[in-house]
């Protein structure tokens, strides 16, 4: 047998991440005692119409959240529990709802921070209803054997060092999360384990009160002890004395008080919880409800330490008297195992899984994302730059100064061309009819082909082939080309000439050769190349796409990260275009009449379809 | 509680109708002159200047001064200003007009389990201590508000007369609205004054506790409840404020100068059990500190630090009960490195360290810090069959 919690109760969580947590906790439990699902649903509006995933031992469950509790309620007529995992400021109103609803019966509330108002209220509302209000700052209600509201427990091990599988004899209140477990260990070591562990939580003014719970015990016939864990601040202990002494009890009661050592200590200084408020030697302080209590007839030890002791007392006594007879202890290897995580097997190398992916350029399973082993915040504390991080990733090494002041000036030289190029241009299109920025960037993005910044990769690739294959041979290079690729890519421009040269090209040949020790075996070849095409058509010129794949190649960057460049570049100047014409308000572009070319059939009638 | 300071209590008095004399709280005693410019009561008005900060005994600390005129209070702001008592240094003062009075009443509500109470006696002051019997009480039902006549009533039943009895009603009844409408705890009014020739009332000082846990729906509360352990709080204590204000969970730390045994437990139940066990043998507790509701690593690493640093001690308590769902495995690695850091900076010598622990991951977490012995750690670690106090009386017998 138990309190508040049995094999009958069926919960719906109200909130969210700490909520779901919660359920994975007690499905847990559920799985341990081999009983269905206690949560049922949840109620969340942010994520209403989602299904929480939740292991019941190897077993996927799908609980589903809902945004309210009336179809919550609607759709599983068998809830009648509720926890509260909102935050402080919405939990109240969802603790009324919850106690207004007619099959909900307890309502266990989480919420720590509770405005005290609020809490009076609720625990008025619930007097009222004759419903049931744990909490606030509750850790929740085990019921050995039977049923898991909350975290209450810890982990799986736990539970089981703690024998919360089956019921025991002894009962346990307390006000605070930690201490329920504390207790419900001592109860297992000294005693044959718990029958319910309520944690009514340690704030100022909890909805219900140890007396609620002790005459909740006396009347469950298992229940032959309980062990009460209060604490100095208000006068719940108080009426618990009272309560003990009034008549002749069933149960027995052993209790631990904390906070005799605020006779010693600075007047004012404050405990943990919100309920332990000052209380001197007078009314409220532990001296004074341990001497209240041991009057009432309870075993209270000095310290929480001779607790162990009077447990271990209070249950030999019972065997004595034959209250109780001795648990016949279950077998431990007869309980379910959760089945671990494919992680934790792993850890332990006792399985293999093929990856279904592979990286080798970046790893954020750490603090923060590492670069081909270095850390972001640490190129960015020593100095590097963004065409460090460039040359990492797509090249997985960090270059030398020299070249990465190299890479610098190439995204710097490409990364705009003014709106007539057709990357720029899409973008603006895309930008005038209103279309978001990555869309309108990746219209211009698409643009980038062969005959548009596309022909990095391949200039690299075939002056690379050219300077192998005819290292003395230009004209056999081009006759190769010629016969096998068409024109060279990285050669020839629409307007440039060789009178009206590319400064960036030129600024760019210029730095290399001049300022930097860079080997270019692949640029020499191109600009070999150029005197030869030159000289049949003065706009045969090496343009800004074949300067960069040679220089790049020159860098040692493989082959099919060239274009990036270009793509990454200009993406720069894309974005830049779209601010721009949305700064502008720009309005959406029809083309005019007179830039087409109507080369259409003149007007003519529809036959009849046949 | 919170209990916040007498500045911004007055503010929310003037809000909700009782009576305050004139007042400005204020920095810079050259304010306070240009205050005087534009207003009248600072120039024509006896004036009060007391220091504005959470400081106890300000009349005996010379902090409060009375009888002043504008000048004299300016010169007495000068005096104040920058004083520095123990660690609070007075940053700011209060000056308020100066009531002649003929009587002096005392009017208070606190908050119970049921609602709230209500205390008026006609004897305030310094007399109310001895005259206690006078005071006539006044249960209020949570959301019941009192008529002004069953108010009156209780003012007459306390002694008051005529008018008075209706005015001390009338004001009540804004005191249990502030105190409603404002998430209140407790709110004292000593004294209540009373002016016969106008019959003007004022509360001359006041001491209010909201409810901090409400300031959700405050948005106009535009001050910082103030230290209630009886000093202003220490720059580590800030600290560790600051730092529970930023996380998920808590940490939280108070210092108790000459203590030997240095608290560093978890949970707020079990905490206060660690600091019993160290008082009950004869020990003395350095700090109150706790950590809960499985906070950041680093947060407890910063915590740890701090406690490390407290002087003279001898003992430090890594205690806790079993943890429901605070990861023992990673508050653990935040004390761990708390440790190591301290050390190399020359802290924890002859320090003596015991641990005892359960909960999440607690096998890790115990066989981790087990690995501080080897590198010249005085520390003793214990698991969940360790009775959870032992680990004191072990330290204290050692």
């Amino acid at each position: 047998m138990s309190i508040l919690a049995n094999k009958d109760t069926r919960a719906v969580i109200i909130g969210g991440v700490a909520g779901v947590n919660a359920a994975k906790r007690m499905a847990q439990f559920d799985y341990l005692i081999n009983r269905p699902l206690t949560v049922q649903a949840f109620v969340y509006p942010p994520e209403a119409g989602q299904q929480k995933e939740i292991f019941r031992g190897g077993e996927l469950k799908n609980v589903t959240v809902y945004s309210s509790l009336t179809p919550a309620l609607q759709e599983h007529p068998e809830i009648n529990t509720a926890l509260i995992y909102l935050g402080a400021s919405r939990a109240t109103q969802a603790a009324k709802e919850a106690l207004e609803s007619p099959n909900i019966q307890l309502v266990s509330m989480i919420t720590e921070g509770v405005p005290e108002k609020d809490a009076k209220r609720l625990k008025k509302l619930a007097q009222q209803l004759g419903k049931m209000l744990n909490g606030p700052s509750s850790i929740g209600v085990m019921s050995a054997g039977e049923c898991r509201l909350g975290v209450i427990g810890g982990e799986y091990r736990n539970l089981k060092l703690c024998n919360l599988y089956r019921p025991g004899s002894f009962g346990v209140l307390t006000k605070s999360g930690g201490l329920s477990n504390e207790a419900m260990w001592l109860c297992a070591q000294n005693g044959d384990g718990v029958t319910s562990a309520v944690a009514i939580g340690g704030d100022s003014y909890p909805g219900t009160d140890f007396v609620t719970y002790l005459e909740m015990f006396e009347k469950d016939p298992d229940t032959k002890a309980v062990v009460l864990v209060g604490e100095v601040g208000g006068n719940l202990e108080e009426e618990a004395a009272e309560w003990l002494a009034a008549e002749p009890r069933r149960i027995r009661l052993i209790a631990a008080i904390g906070g005799t050592c605020q006779e010693v200590l600075p007047q004012g200084m404050k405990f943990g919880h919100a309920g332990a408020k000052e209380g001197k030697k007078g009314a409220g302080s532990a001296r004074s409800k341990m001497n209240a209590l041991r009057e009432a007839g309870a075993l209270v030890p000095d310290t929480f330490g001779g607790l162990s002791k009077a447990i271990k007392q209070v249950y030999e006594e019972l065997l004595a008297s034959g209250a109780i007879k001795p648990e016949s202890e279950i077998d431990e290897a007869l309980l379910p195992e959760l089945p671990p995580s494919v992680q934790e097997v792993m850890k332990q190398g006792e399985v293999i899984v093929e990856p279904l992916i592979r990286t080798t350029i970046s790893d954020d399973r750490g603090e923060e994302p590492r670069y081909a082993g270095y850390a972001a915040s640490e190129l960015c504390a020593k100095g590097y730059g963004i065409e460090d991080v460039v040359a990492l990733l797509w090249g997985k090494k960090l270059p030398t100064r020299e070249e990465s002041e190299i890479i610098k000036r190439i995204i710097m030289i490409s990364a705009d061309h003014g709106p007539a190029v057709s990357g720029a241009f899409g973008t603006i299109i895309g930008a005038c009819a209103g279309i978001d920025m990555p869309q309108a960037v990746s219209a211009g993005m698409t643009m980038i082909g062969p005959r548009f910044g596309g022909a990095v990769t391949n200039a690299g690739k075939y002056f690379k082939m050219g300077v192998k294959e005819y290292p003395n041979d230009i004209p056999g290079f081009l006759a190769w080309m010629k016969k096998n690729v068409g024109p060279v890519p990285g050669i020839g421009h629409r307007v440039k000439s060789l009178r009206n040269p590319d400064q960036r090209v030129k600024y760019l040949v210029s730095y290399v050769k001049n300022e930097t020790s860079l080997h270019t075996p692949i640029l020499n070849y191109a600009l070999e190349v150029e005197k030869i095409t030159t000289a049949k058509k003065d706009n045969l010129i090496l343009n800004v796409d074949g300067t960069m794949g040679c220089i790049l190649m020159d860098l040692g960057f493989p082959e099919h990260s060239l274009n990036g460049f270009f793509v990454l570049a200009r993406t720069i100047g894309m974005i830049g275009h779209w601010i721009d014409q949305n700064n502008q308000n720009s309005r959406l572009i029809r083309l005019y009449d007179y830039l087409i070319n109507y080369a259409v059939k003149p007007e003519r009638p529809v036959p009849d379809k046949k | 509680m919170a209990k916040i300071l007498e500045g911004p209590a007055m503010k929310l008095f003037n809000k909700w109708g009782i009576p305050v004399p004139n007042y400005v709280v204020i920095m810079d005693p050259e304010r306070l002159a240009q205050l005087g410019e534009a207003n009248k009561w600072l120039r024509e008005s006896k004036l009060v200047v007391k220091a504005h900060e959470a400081i106890g005994g300000r009349f005996k600390l010379g902090l409060v001064k009375i009888g002043l005129n504008l000048d004299e209070a300016i010169a007495a702001s000068r005096e104040m200003i920058g004083a520095k008592i123990g660690t609070a240094e007075v940053r700011q003062v209060i000056v308020a007009e100066m009531l002649d009075h003929d009587a002096e009443f005392y009017v208070s509500i606190i908050g119970n389990k049921d609602g709230a109470e209500l205390l008026i006696s006609k004897h305030g002051g310094v007399d109310i201590e001895d005259n206690w019997d006078s005071v006539r009480r006044l249960q209020i039902p949570l959301d019941e508000n009192p008529t002004i006549e069953q108010l009156t009533e209780l003012a007459q039943n306390a002694g008051f007369e005529g008018e008075i009895a209706e005015r001390v009603g009338k004001i009540c009844s804004r005191l249990i609205l502030c105190f409603d409408n404002e998430d209140a705890q407790s709110i004292e009014i000593n004294p209540l004054v009373i002016r016969k020739s106008d019959m003007r009332f004022a509360a001359l000082d006041a001491v209010m506790n909201v409810d901090w846990d409400a300031r959700f729906r405050h948005a106009d509360w535009d001050f910082k409840p103030v230290s209630e352990i009886g000093r202003p709080f220490t720059e580590a204590e800030q600290q560790i404020m600051d730092i529970d204000s930023r996380i998920k969970g808590s940490v939280k730390f108070v210092e108790v100068p000459g203590g030997e045994v240095a608290l560093l437990t978890a949970g707020g139940g079990a905490s206060v059990f660690y600091a019993d066990a160290v008082v009950a043998r004869g020990g003395t507790i350095a700090n109150y500190a706790e950590y809960s509701g499985d906070p950041a690593d680093w947060a407890v690493e910063a915590l740890t630090e701090t406690i490390c640093r407290l002087p003279n001690i001898k003992h430090i308590i890594v205690g806790g009960a079993i943890a429901n769902f605070t990861d023992v495995k990673a508050t653990f690695s935040g004390i761990i490195n708390g440790f190591r850091e301290s050390k190399s900076k020359g802290y924890l010598e002859g320090v003596k360290i015991w641990v005892r622990r359960g909960g999440p991951n607690e096998a890790q977490g115990l066989a981790a810090i087990r690995q501080l012995q080897e590198e010249g750690f005085d520390i003793h670690v214990y698991d969940r069959s360790m009775p959870m106090t032992d680990i004191v009386d072990m330290a204290l017998k050692s």
